[in-house]
């Protein structure tokens, strides 16, 4: 007998399933994208990714890829024509899928993340793919680099989509996503900066000093390094109450060369593709740094996991080479 | 508890299978409810509904529209994230509310005289077409926020639209038959349960009937048998039987000691029915057990002690000897072997 009626009501429960119903609920909400589209959107960047190798031509990947992420990958490109190697082995858009973590949106721009990873380099490309509007297409425009040991927060999920931090919540944080890219800008500018102690000392940071006092030592050349944070666009909870936010920042290395000398870099050199003929007088080279800055929930100072950057112009008493 | 159960089934079973037979009607056979063609009068180059327009899910949903001289248009429904981004800079009618059957509430909003791309070029419409002169959709509205979206391809534009809405569930009419049936197996579940305790009060109240743990009912049967000259019985009629003479009958007594008719299984009640000068099986059996060992089976009985009278002769050997032959004997001695037997004797 029991059986019996729960036969009748699991059908009963079952046929209910798909019953018309009103939805009390009617606000603007979206996934940015299904699994299958994300999976759609990574297979085709990898096709086009793989033809602009092939050919050393960086012209198709300006329709998967955007902003400063373009940038990089066009000066690189733009070395390597110059340079005349072929980029042999470049294997950036394979790799194994390992995180993809989507948001929810009332209105564009969409964008989800996406973590890749690279075991022949030893690398994860933690990526942001994002749509700008309902008629355009998914394009790449962020792409920091990690090494494979380094572990990545957690991202805090509700309802099966990833929570986003607004560029200026700093709630249950030292600070801001924003404050903290301007911060961080800052540090780099300049070690002695306000509220320098708010950062983490990390490895990137060392590494930008360390290039800078190498240029600062050229005899009868006088540089100087400036850094500006760009707006932070994309930023996620971690598990912890924190924010793994993508910052950009811009890098501009400016050389004053005595009369009589000149500037040259090796060849080979992103440097030396940008300024062929080297600088004599003044020249400025201009980097972009994607960082990838994670913020600890609570008052830890927030520091980079890490990054992906390069020369994305040069000029130089000699002639603009770009 | 299994009346509760019973009531319940069947009150059950009565709802579900008038709800089906209400959706059955409802629908009718194409499970759906038509309407139109309406006319919309509009020349802009797309009349979309606003994101609180349609508030339903799981409903299917059938869009025809049509413009005159086979002018490009199309029709698309898809995320309203996705649709009002789509429409945010054109020149629009919007739809802002709707009633059943059929009544709309419109405001016009400016904007460009073109669209920002090919809407046949998008991927996120949930459902779209395109046609000459027409285009048809047919989707389940998803349990999301949605807007439909006509719109003109090319440089023409929407004038003289008409619209043609139905709505309705998928495969609606065959669910009414199963809700149905469904609801007619409930109700007739719910009586046989209701049957059942009903049978077991009648069974408490002290009827012949019986259903016992596994609900087997039992019924009382009576066998009427004839025994030959040979002590063969043989199985007879109760008409037959009539005819004869009924001597004996053997009766299974429910009020006896011992077993309850409910804890054993009843024996049929067997009327020795005997034939004048034939001996019955009942006088055969008595016959056997006069003439069996008594010391069969049978319960021992209490006997009388028994004398045993002994001659001694010279040489000193016992003799048994009758009771009858102790008048040609006399006692001399009678503790032998026990002192206080007073039957020993001694031949004289």
């Amino acid at each position: 007998m029991r059986r019996t009626v729960l036969a009748l009501v699991c059908s009963l429960t079952l046929s209910a399933c798909a019953v018309p119903h009103a939805r009390d609920d009617v606000r603007l909400d979206k996934a940015a994208a299904s699994r299958a589209e994300v999976d759609e959107v990574l297979d085709e960047y990898r096709e086009v990714r793989e033809s602009a190798v092939e050919l050393l031509d960086p012209k198709p990947l300006s329709t998967v890829e955007q902003g400063a992420v373009l940038a990089i990958d066009t000066g690189s490109f733009e070395v390597l024509q110059r340079s005349a190697t072929a980029q042999k082995g470049d294997d950036t858009g394979r790799g194994e899928v390992t995180d993809v973590e989507v948001p929810r949106f009332a209105k564009y721009p969409l964008w989800f993340y996406a973590v890749v990873r690279d075991a022949k380099l030893g690398i994860n490309r933690v990526q942001v793919f994002e749509r700008t509007s309902s008629v355009d297409p998914w394009v790449l425009t962020a792409s920091p680099e990690t090494l494979d040991k380094t572990e990545l927060p957690p991202i805090r999920r509700s309802q099966g989509a990833a929570l986003r931090v607004p560029a200026d919540d700093g709630v249950g944080m030292a600070m801001s996503p924003q404050k903290a890219a301007q911060a961080y800008a800052a540090v780099l500018a300049d070690p002695k900066a306000p509220g320098a102690d708010a950062i983490a000392d990390d490895s990137f940071i060392q590494q930008m000093r360390s290039t800078a006092e190498t240029n600062a030592a050229l005899k009868d050349v006088r540089f100087s390094q400036a850094w500006e944070a760009q707006d932070v666009q994309y930023a996620l909870r971690t598990s912890d109450g924190g924010a793994l936010a993508f910052v950009t920042l811009l890098r501009t290395d400016t050389y004053a060369v005595d009369d009589g000398l000149t500037v040259t870099w090796p060849e080979g050199t992103p440097q030396r593709a940008f300024l062929s003929a080297g600088i004599s007088g003044s020249g400025t080279l201009t980097y972009l740094h994607q960082v990838l800055l994670y913020l600890p929930g609570g008052d830890g100072p927030p520091r980079a996991l890490g990054q992906y950057g390069g020369v994305v112009s040069g000029e130089g008493d000699q002639g603009a080479v770009r | 508890m299994r009346t509760v159960t019973g009531w319940a089934l069947s009150v059950l079973g009565v709802l579900v299978a008038v709800a089906g037979v209400a959706l059955m009607v409802l629908l009718g056979p194409d499970s759906r409810i038509s309407t139109g063609p309406h006319a919309i009068e509009t020349d802009d180059i797309a009349v979309v509904t606003s994101p609180q327009v349609i508030r339903w899910a799981d409903v299917q949903v059938d869009v025809l529209v049509e413009v005159p001289v086979r002018k490009p248009v199309f029709v698309g429904i898809g995320n309203a994230v996705d649709v009002q981004n789509y429409v945010a800079k054109v020149q629009r009618l919007e739809v802002t509310s709707f009633s059943r059957p059929w009544r709309l509430r419109t405001r016009a909003v400016e904007g460009q005289p073109n669209l920002p791309g090919a809407p046949t070029a998008i991927d996120w419409w949930i459902d779209s077409s395109a046609g000459l002169g027409g285009a048809s959709i047919s989707a389940r509205l998803p349990d999301e926020t949605v807007s439909i979206a006509v719109l003109s391809v090319g440089s023409s534009n929407l004038a003289g639209l008409e619209v043609t809405l139905a709505y309705g569930v998928k495969g609606g009419f065959a669910k009414g038959i199963s809700a149905l049936l469904l609801g007619l197996a409930a109700l007739w579940l719910g009586v046989m349960v209701l049957r059942s305790r009903w049978a077991d009060d009648d069974w408490d109240d002290g009827e012949d009937d019986e259903i016992d743990g596994a609900g087997t009912l039992e019924v009382e049967e009576v066998v009427y048998v004839y025994v030959d000259d040979d002590g063969v019985e043989h199985e007879i009629t109760a008409e037959e039987a009539a005819e004869l003479e009924v001597v004996e009958e053997v009766a299974d007594d429910a009020g006896a000691a011992g077993p309850s008719a409910s804890d054993e299984p009843s024996v049929p009640t067997v009327p020795q029915v005997v034939v004048p000068g034939v001996p019955t099986a009942a006088e055969i059996a008595a016959e056997s057990a006069r003439t069996a060992d008594p010391r069969g089976d049978a319960p021992p009985t209490a006997e009388p002690e028994r004398v045993v009278y002994v001659f001694v002769d010279e040489d000193g050997t016992e003799h048994e000897v009758g009771e009858d032959e102790l008048d040609e004997f006399e006692v001399v001695d009678d503790d032998l072997d026990d002192a206080d037997d007073p039957d020993a004797k001694e031949r004289p």
